[in-house]
């Protein structure tokens, strides 16, 4: 991690829903973080707890009802081109093909067709999707479906990732691929990560940091430096390190309560 | 029913050999023919041995002579031409017409506010009522027929293209939002395709309703066409034609229905045949 300008600042981000009866939900409160650029930040917490809310305010999707976030020190009002989103489904549209799905980006922002061709086609081997390019989405499984969402994430070469439960739909052995999958992806396009998850091996094996949230309204309990070499394999679980993140990151969401520690060797095993 | 057999299906086939392991399981492909044959002996019987007038009910080996007469001389080809041309010409209008007004209404919140109370209006409005003015005002050729069709067959479309266009799930929005995509943009890449199911389930109505949008204007005034041959032969009490022009329809409107569905499996490819049924 450099300690050059931030890629983005959050700066005491808050987001209140008016529900259709007239009332308020407070989903965010007071949220601060500033990701630095290439940083892979994982955030965790339980469900309701305003992380898919955070995510589509950097997204541009929503906006704050107070604070700001900042990208490159420009306001985030708004969807911009240099960021790119994986949805918890992979949200293919149906009716076109893999290769139209992942071209998708180029269509929309009017970038040059022939040179994105050869790009998606290259982010197409990356994932493990060569030779898939003609293939409609409902001929692919989950996994696939979700690789195929994530190169059509890069195929605008954004210099922000935002991942949002990407793999929660999916098994687990699918899941720990995928997960090892992007691993790889990152460190060879050099992208900075947001990545939500339910999932706390997940978290400590993906991460630079984990942000812990709490439950509604949402604010941030604890930031927690992952300092395990890279690049990380399955096996880092087998380091005693690795299982104190996992043990404390439980103990931070609230699930201190007995066993926790047991559950926690587990779900590390398994 | 044929794309998976089990091994023990295949076991159950040949111990209970029949001869006919089609049918098991569907009697309906037995007993619907079956029916139907004897459905229509009783029919000849009755007219020849009971008091029944043949002039009103012909038998059906009449009605067939008409059938046949009628096909190899040419005389249903010249007025199914007729009414097929005007059914076609129809349903193409009110097509174009009823993909671009819903997708106006559906863009532009102060044109559906605006134009709402009209679409109300005409549709609870029988339009076949209408027809014999836009007989008067159009003539006894095709056009009138044409304008006809079109009406009748423009709501099924227009109502199904705005509910096609209003179905989009959130997380596609969500997704094309995020790449910064424009108000036509999203309709383009998303709102258009992901209607055609329902646009789709709209021709399918339609397509009948042009027919029967022809034949209306052609019984109330018209000089050719499947619709007059019946109300010529109304007129004559030339029975045994109305019933042979009635199976032509049939036929045609089953045609016309296989037809669309076929080109609506190819088109919309990706969509299971449930939603076809489901919003049609």
């Amino acid at each position: 991690m450099s300690a050059l300008a931030p890629l983005i600042t959050i700066g005491e981000v808050g987001k209140t829903y008016r529900t259709t009866s007239g009332g308020a939900v407070k989903a965010l409160e007071s949220v601060s973080l500033e990701i630095q650029p290439q940083e892979f930040v994982v955030v965790v917490g339980p469900s309701g707890c305003g992380k898919t809310t955070l995510l589509r305010i950097l997204a541009g999707l929503a906006l704050p009802s107070d604070g700001r976030v900042l990208l490159r020190d420009q306001a985030v009002r708004g969807p911009r081109r240099d960021v790119g989103v994986v949805f918890q489904d992979a949200v293919l549209l149906p009716w076109r093909t893999v290769l139209g799905n992942v071209m998708l980006p180029a269509l929309i922002l009017g970038l040059d067709r022939a040179a994105f061709r050869r790009r998606a086609g290259e982010l197409l081997e990356l994932v493990g999707l060569g030779g898939f390019e003609d293939k409609y989405p409902h001929e692919l499984s989950g996994g696939m479906r979700q690789r195929a969402s994530i190169a059509r994430a890069l195929l605008h070469d954004p210099s922000l990732l935002l991942m949002d439960e990407p793999f929660g739909a999916l098994d687990a052995m699918t899941r720990e691929a995928m997960n090892l999958e992007l691993l790889g992806i990152w460190q060879k396009a050099k992208k900075t990560v947001f990545f939500i998850t339910h999932s706390i091996p997940e978290a400590v094996l993906l991460a630079d940091r984990v942000v812990v949230m709490s439950p509604r309204p949402g604010h941030i309990v604890e930031t927690l430096p992952i300092d395990l070499p890279r690049p990380r394999g399955l096996d880092i679980f087998g380091q005693p390190r690795a299982a104190g993140y996992v043990t404390r990151i439980r103990e931070k969401l609230g699930g201190a309560a007995p066993g926790s520690a047991a559950l926690s060797r587990l779900e590390m095993s398994s | 029913m044929t794309t998976h057999i089990t091994s023990a299906e295949l076991i159950d086939d040949e111990v209970e050999s029949s001869g006919r392991p089609r049918l098991r399981g569907r009697p309906e492909l037995l007993l619907t023919p079956l029916s139907f044959v004897l459905l229509l002996g009783f029919w000849e019987f009755a007219v020849h041995h009971y008091a029944v007038n043949a002039i009103l009910l012909p038998p059906p080996s009449r009605i067939a002579r008409s059938l046949l007469e009628g096909l190899t001389g040419g005389l249903y080809l010249t007025h199914f031409l007729v009414t097929v041309g005007e059914a076609a010409g129809g349903f193409c209008i009110a097509a174009v017409a009823g993909v671009i007004v819903g997708s106006l209404v559906t863009q532009f919140w102060l044109l559906e506010r605006t134009l709402y109370p009209y679409l109300i209006a005409l549709q609870s409005m029988p339009k076949i009522a209408i027809a014999p003015l836009i007989v008067i005002w159009f003539g006894y050729g095709a056009s009138s027929k044409v304008i006809i069709a079109a009406m009748i067959s423009f709501f099924p479309i227009l109502v199904n293209v705005v509910v096609g266009l209003r179905s989009c799930d959130a997380s596609k929005l969500d997704l094309l939002r995020s790449l910064s995509a424009s108000k036509w943009q999203i309709f383009w890449y998303l709102r258009l395709p992901n209607a055609l199911p329902f646009i789709f389930a709209g021709f399918n109505i339609a397509i009948i309703f042009s027919i029967l949008g022809a034949i209306v204007g052609e019984f109330v005034g018209g000089e050719a066409g499947l619709g007059f041959l019946i109300v010529a032969a109304n007129t004559t009490l030339d029975v045994s034609q109305v019933f042979a022009v009635l199976i032509v329809l049939a036929t045609l409107g089953v045609t016309v229905f296989i037809g669309l569905q076929f080109v609506h499996r190819k088109v919309v490819f990706w969509a299971e045949s449930d939603d076809i049924n489901r919003y049609s």
